[in-house]
């Protein structure tokens, strides 16, 4: 099984080629590391696996399915009523005017009972008349804007972070980016908003449907706080925590979404050796239970320690993909990468 | 008069409120070049530009001057009311917003709408003023007629489509300025550190440059462009009043969106679309539908295209 | 849950119960009821923009044109003149979803926009709304204003506005509702969602949330709101007034209030309307009655007339409160704990 199959990938900002051209497959429950000096397209290539960047040609697929949305008959439904709802308000916000006093005060005398089937039938028939005298210009023009803002809109939509999040992908970030202001285990709990299932009319009337899935995955966030070591914090701000631990948290994160996939952008940036240790272990743990790890890493150690197979960026081309062993005797890592590291 | 006269004039009317509204334009398009800040105070600041060349007009008498000095009492206003705008932005900068630059950009921008109330409250106070230029200082809140200086015949003789000394007048002021800005930025070392400013702040004060002077200077030149406009726009509508910063304030802003916010061709590009749009809808459609219709086209482009005609887009960095 | 103690929100509500009580036994130029139900009026509107403002991070300059909408709507709905002829009850109810319908209809477009610009077209939608109601005079009636528009009527008839205390404990229970609600949000996955996408859009995207939606219901339930809000001050003041009356000024005010009392704060909220609307209608109102008894009244000169520091007052507020006190007067409740 294959967890994730990145096909020939190329990102282009204007004349820059940030990715060119790289493939590789990631199997299940495989850990598997990108690495590369820096500049290489490591973390260009996890923007647009993620949906951050559009990728300007090759696909993505996990778990063997494209996430990316497709035109279904759906979409064309939705585009057409968002037209059709354009068209008739454009009509109708033009000439509200001649229309309330067509249907309203033509109709309604004072403190006398309104005739509701009458006024509905002027109503109609006032319509019938704009669209006669000129009004179905407005009506198509605001048609064609309505049903063009939907289609940009779901052209945008197509491939979000949010949807990739959501079909099992998740990520930290190489400059870390939590929610500061929010306490640990509210960060944790937003990474499981999308495991979430009641609403918002339960939030607001306190339906016992909220109160159980508040007590269940309060507990799962504790849960899984205690498992990167930091339950006794779990109340504070995630700002208050130190450089370290915010990474943990990021993981935590992360991982509170259930993933198959995690991808972690430089994990180990900013730790010292015992904490890398204990991160290896963490990163272990996580692919024992059960989920596929792709990191971005430039500590050779905990590469050549961790991972399965490597994936080795220059310049944007992928010149090598292996194992651990593959990489350390293939001649063109060595110089590319590997023989300026010194405690590689 | 025949449509095409009508439409001519229209035209006249719009490209010359065009010019004063992209002069007003060029200060946000500068503050919000260099520190992504909408001045929500610079419509204001450009109402008390207005109030003062009013107040000097009164002191000096310049209504009963002969008509030569008039022209100079004009010289006068513009660079007493440039003087005063640009310092009083500066100010705005250096007590309310240079003291947030490391907070978030939602505190910056309530601090901007503070401001511009504070000198809404000012302008207010001003027009209570006890002369005459002022009916007294009786009504504060009203209107108050700037009288007119430049004088009124038609450059074109006796056609219908008049073309009055006040709408040479305000080519005359804004087109060199908008040159003198464009060499400023483009040409002089303090240009290229705003620029540099602009790109990248922290990169800019490693390389030595002052940040918070190249910032203080931008709110300056960006507050004395208002003070020019603010002489231009009074001689040439001749009615000024304490709430006009924030209807021209919007126009402006809606200009330097439209134009592509951060770009001084864009601004001004901007302003005159703007100012036609206004005066074409005047005509057209109907007054009251004027307001409308800007902010319509201003939510329009923010939808369709938020980089403006001529601005470029930037990426976020992730 | 844990045990219920009483907080900042619970004594605020208390002690505005009791005043009435206490009011009675003071003399009548002392009365300040009915300026205190000004306080629960902005406060309503105020949470309403709390919500977008405040947890979503999205500054909305344009919350008063939803109170014009609301009034309208209401007034529109419940106005003999008119043919629907609600009543109080569901006249006011309706205009929670006609609030969220126009919050939609504005949100809907501008939601990709960055912050400062969505400031801006909300700022702008705020003068549109207002130029439309004075424009559609055939159904707005124009600058007239709509009244008379119905009070509630609890047992026949119905309240007038001598019925001083009974629209005083109406407005506190609203207030009260609106304030439930609101906490009831804050304290869910939307809450939590909300404040999210204020702290990094793209990190809770990445988290699968879907902003846009978080942003929409935000901008909805914030318009809801406030339109209801616009629905109370429509029957209490038995007429919308003219559309002008609900200019950027009001949207500063309550912009004010959420800034002044402490950004996504509910305690903060009140706090703040209780600050920012005692100045403007309790000490300013009885600054000026002081001085037109002094006989140095409005006539005079312009500084002497209190109401002429209004924009000073609200814009020294904003000011201040961003430099000095950047949480607010009642800062929202977080863990800061160093570590």
């Amino acid at each position: 099984m294959t967890a994730l199959r990145a096909s020939a990938i190329t990102v282009r900002f204007g004349g820059l080629v940030a990715v060119q051209d790289v493939t590789f497959t990631v199997g299940e429950k495989q850990i598997y590391a990108v690495i590369g000096p820096n500049g290489a397209g490591k973390t260009t290539l996890f923007n647009a696996m993620t949906g951050i960047y559009e990728p300007t040609s090759g696909e993505v697929q996990f778990a063997g399915r494209s996430v990316c949305l497709t035109f279904s008959t759906r979409v064309a439904v939705r585009i057409a009523l968002s037209a059709l709802a354009c068209a008739l308000s454009s009509l109708i916000a033009l000439n509200v005017q001649d229309l309330w006093q067509a249907t309203i005060i033509d109709n309604y005398q004072y403190a006398q009972p309104f005739p509701w089937v009458e006024s509905a039938h002027d109503c109609f028939d006032a319509l019938v008349g704009l669209m006669r005298s000129g009004g179905a210009w407005t009506a198509i023009l605001g048609g064609v804007a309505g049903g063009g803002a939907a289609a940009v809109l779901w052209w945008r939509s197509r491939r979000t972070p949010d949807l990739i999040a959501r079909a099992g992908v998740a990520r930290t970030f190489q400059n870390i980016r939590l929610f500061n202001e929010l306490s640990l285990v509210q960060n944790v709990l937003v990474g499981m908003d999308h495991r979430m299932r009641a609403g918002f009319w339960s939030a607001l009337m306190r339906l016992p449907r909220f109160h159980d899935e508040r007590k269940h995955f309060h507990s799962e966030s504790v849960e899984l706080l205690t498992f990167v070591g930091l339950a006794d914090r779990a109340d504070y701000a995630a700002g208050s925590l130190p450089y370290g631990l915010r990474r943990r948290l990021e993981i935590a994160r992360a991982l509170a979404a259930k993933p198959n996939i995690i991808l972690l952008d430089e994990p180990a940036a900013g730790m010292n050796p015992s904490e890398i240790v204990d991160l290896m272990t963490l990163i272990r743990r996580v692919r024992d239970a059960g989920t596929t790890v792709v990191l971005i890493e430039h500590h050779m150690r905990l590469v050549m320690g961790v991972s399965d197979r490597i994936l080795v960026l220059q310049y944007g081309r992928q010149i090598a993909e292996g194992t651990p062993a593959e990489i350390r005797a293939n001649p063109a890592c060595v110089e590319a990468y590997l023989g300026t590291e010194s405690h590689g | 008069m025949q449509d095409s006269e009508v439409f001519l004039q229209q035209l006249i009317t719009g490209l010359s409120n065009g010019m004063i509204i992209a002069l007003i334009a060029l200060g946000y398009t500068m503050v919000y070049g260099i520190i992504e800040l909408i001045n929500f105070a610079h419509g204001d600041v450009f109402m008390l530009g207005a109030f003062l060349a009013l107040t000097l007009l009164g002191m000096f008498g310049m209504e009963a001057w002969p008509q030569h000095w008039q022209l100079a009492g004009v010289v006068l206003m513009l660079v007493s009311c440039a003087a005063f705008c640009g310092t009083l932005n500066w100010s705005l900068d250096r007590l309310a917003y240079r003291p947030l630059r490391r907070a978030s950009k939602l505190s910056l921008l309530v601090s901007a709408i503070g401001c511009s109330f504070i000198c809404t409250n000012l302008g207010l106070f001003w027009g209570g003023m006890p002369m005459d230029v002022f009916a007294g200082g009786v009504a504060a809140a009203a209107p108050k007629d700037f009288p007119q200086l430049v004088p009124q015949y038609n450059l074109l003789g006796e056609s219908a489509v008049r073309v009055v000394p006040a709408d040479i007048a305000v080519l005359v002021v804004t087109i060199p300025l908008m040159i003198a800005l464009v060499y400023l930025v483009k040409r002089t070392r303090l240009g290229r550190a705003m620029r540099a400013v602009a790109q990248d702040s922290t990169a800019a004060a490693l390389m030595g440059i002052p940040v918070d002077r190249v910032i203080g200077v931008t709110f300056f030149i960006g507050g004395a462009l208002g003070g020019f406009a603010s002489v231009v726009y009074a001689l040439y509508n001749n009615t000024i009043g304490f709430q006009m910063g924030y209807r021209a304030g919007m126009d402006a802003f809606t200009a330097a969106v439209l134009g592509g916010i951060g770009s001084l061709p864009g601004a001004v590009l901007g302003g005159l679309t703007i100012g036609c749009v206004r005066a074409m809808s005047d005509q057209y459609v109907e007054t009251r539908w004027t307001n409308t219709i800007v902010f319509g086209i201003l939510v329009l482009i923010l939808i369709f295209r938020p980089s403006g005609l001529l601005g470029s887009t930037r990426r976020e960095k992730v | 849950m844990s045990r219920w103690r009483p907080g900042p929100i619970s004594i605020i509500v208390f002690v505005a119960a009791l005043l009435p009580m206490c009011e009675l036994m003071l003399p009548q130029s002392a009365h300040i009821t009915e300026a205190v139900r000004g306080v629960f009026l902005y406060a309503i509107l105020a949470l309403g923009l709390n919500v977008v403002t405040g947890y979503a991070g999205l500054l909305n300059l344009g919350i008063a044109a939803f109170m014009a909408i609301g009034a309208y709507a209401f007034a529109i709905l419940t106005c003999e003149i008119y043919p629907f002829q609600f009543g109080f009850w569901p006249g006011l109810l309706l205009t929670l979803p006609i609030g969220a319908l126009f919050g939609f209809l504005l949100g809907a477009p501008t939601l990709r926009l960055r912050g400062d610009y969505l400031a801006i077209v909300t700022l702008g939608f705020g003068e549109i709304v207002q130029d439309v109601l004075k424009n559609l005079d055939t159904i707005t009636k124009g600058t007239q204003g709509i009244n008379p528009v119905p009070a509630p009527s609890f047992g026949g008839s119905m309240w007038t506005a001598d019925d001083e205390y009974k629209w005083y404990y109406l407005l506190l229970a609203l207030m009260v509702v609106v304030i439930l609600g609101v906490r009831n949000l804050e304290r869910s996955r939307l809450g939590r969602a909300w404040f999210s996408i204020r702290e990094d859009e793209l990190a809770s995207r990445s988290m699968g949330i879907r902003v846009e939606r978080i942003k929409m219901l935000a901008f909805s339930a914030a318009a809801a709101i406030a339109a209801f809000a616009g629905g109370i001050s429509a029957s209490m003041l038995s007429s919308t007034g003219e559309p002008s009356n609900y200019d950027f000024q009001v949207s500063v005010l309550a912009l004010c209030i959420v800034i002044v009392g402490g950004i996504g704060s509910i305690a903060g909220v009140l706090v703040g309307a209780l600050v920012m609307i005692g100045l403007n209608s309790i000490v300013l109102v009885k600054a000026t009655a002081a001085l037109d008894a002094l006989g140095i009244g409005a006539q005079g000169n312009v500084l002497l007339s209190p109401n002429n520091w209004k924009y000073l007052i609200f814009g020294l507020a904003l000011v201040l409160a961003v430099r000095l006190k950047p949480h607010g007067l009642v800062p929202p409740r977080i863990e800061r704990r160093a570590s």
